[in-house]
């Protein structure tokens, strides 16, 4: 037996999602239990199962370590600035 | 992957909501007991499967004997995703567990050791034990430490709602029914009336781990109370009577008060040792027979492969 990760993709705009997983003999029988374990409700409008030695797992901590912050603007400057700016053109006028 | 340098480092992570992954190196205590939690609940889907497959020929009419179908694929779906995840932990494989659950050597909730006697058995099963499966299923999920289990119970929770609507819809019929109708439904209730409040186990220990790791999220003793002020009025309400003498409602709070339990029972059939254990076991095992041929025909596939 070989161990499937099974993949749903729900109604509309919605990414592929994990759903869980199976054991099965071979591909085709890994696609029917996957419809009969996930998917008995329409809960899916597609579905990938996807054997879990294919899965290319990266590592956790090359994703967290480091500081990303500049990657990310929240605005806060912007609005720092808009306010000086504003109280500069009240002063001056 | 994360790792942690202490127990104490672990808990803190845990009390501050971190979700624990398969891949992470998780103390061996937690990793027990998670596994055990999660093969608890994994066989005691299985056994409920099992007795919900007896009532697909039984059921009366074609409409019940499909939603007892879809029922019994639903409960044995649940143990088959429970099963998935907990051999993930790498305890235990998925056919060490069945040999084990078969061979009796591991437990399965109280409520799977009584026999179905009636339809009526089979309604209160779907009203009252549904119902009580559904409160503490919901209970875990809601926080939940460890994250495949959550995941996966969000899908269980979905179904046990269906089921539990069902039972409600049936326990309704019953009680506009005939005389003959509501006398049955009243002997089923009177029968498994304390079975399912008993699912809740007797009243949390204070240093209960469960709790403290986020796999439960509420004590024992608040689950059952909960159920008790719902289930109760319900009960009334559909014109039946709760089998309780020492029932009563609090004049100025409302709340229902049911009568000290006795947990030696519960003791005794958690150990497989209640009314309908050893039935319930070999009929198990004969089903996992009568099914052999199909995991031979799955093993075949995988040799020729
Ligand atoms: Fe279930
Ligand atoms: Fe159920």
């Amino acid at each position: 037996m070989k161990t499937y990760e099974v993949f749903l993709k729900k109604a509309g705009k919605e990414p592929f999602g994990h759903v869980g997983s199976l054991d099965a003999p071979d591909d085709h029988m890994a696609l029917l239990f996957a419809r009969d374990s996930y998917g008995r409700r329409s809960e899916g409008e597609q579905i990938w199962v996807v054997g879990r030695d294919h899965i290319l797992a990266g590592n956790q901590s090359d994703l967290a370590l480091a500081d990303r912050s500049h990657k990310h603007n929240d605005g806060r400057r912007v609005s720092e600035l808009r306010t000086s700016q504003r109280l500069k053109k009240e002063l001056g006028e | 992957m994360k790792r942690w340098e202490s127990l104490e480092d672990f808990e803190a992570f845990i009390v501050d909501g971190g979700i624990v992954e398969p891949s992470d190196e998780m103390p061996d205590v937690y990793r027990l007991a998670v596994f055990k939690f999660i093969e608890l609940h994994a066989n005691s889907e299985y056994m409920g499967g099992l007795t919900e497959r007896d009532w697909i020929p039984k059921a009366p009419g074609l409409h019940r004997k499909l939603t007892a179908l879809a029922k019994t694929q639903d409960e044995i779906g649940h143990a088959h995703l429970l099963y998935m995840i907990a051999a993930d932990l790498g305890v235990k494989t998925r056919d060490e567990m069945m040999e084990d659950l078969l061979a009796g050597t591991t437990n399965f909730h109280n409520v799977f050791h009584y026999r179905v006697h009636s339809w009526g058995d089979q309604v209160a099963v779907a009203y009252l034990v549904d119902a009580a499966a559904l409160a503490s299923q919901q209970a875990v999920f809601k926080n939940c430490s460890y994250g495949p289990y959550k995941r996966i119970l969000r899908r269980i929770i979905a179904e046990e709602g269906f089921h539990m609507r069902n039972g409600e819809e049936l326990l309704l019929t019953m009680a506009s029914g005939t005389d003959i109708q509501r006398t049955m439904m009243q002997d089923s209730i009177n029968r498994w009336w304390l079975p399912a409040i008993q699912l809740f186990g007797p009243d949390s220990r204070l240093d209960d781990p469960l709790l403290r790791w986020n796999i439960k999220s509420e004590r024992n003793e608040v689950l059952r109370d909960r159920y008790i002020q719902k289930f109760v009025p319900q009960l009334l309400n559909a014109g039946f009577q709760v089998p309780d003498s020492g029932l009563y409602q609090d004049g100025e709070t409302g709340r229902w008060c049911i009568s000290d339990i006795d947990w030696e029972p519960l003791k005794a059939t958690m150990r497989n040792g209640g009314p309908d254990s050893k039935r319930r076991l070999i009929d198990a095992q004969a089903a996992w027979k009568d099914a052999s041929w199909v995991r031979d025909a799955l093993d075949e596939a995988v040799v020729s492969q």
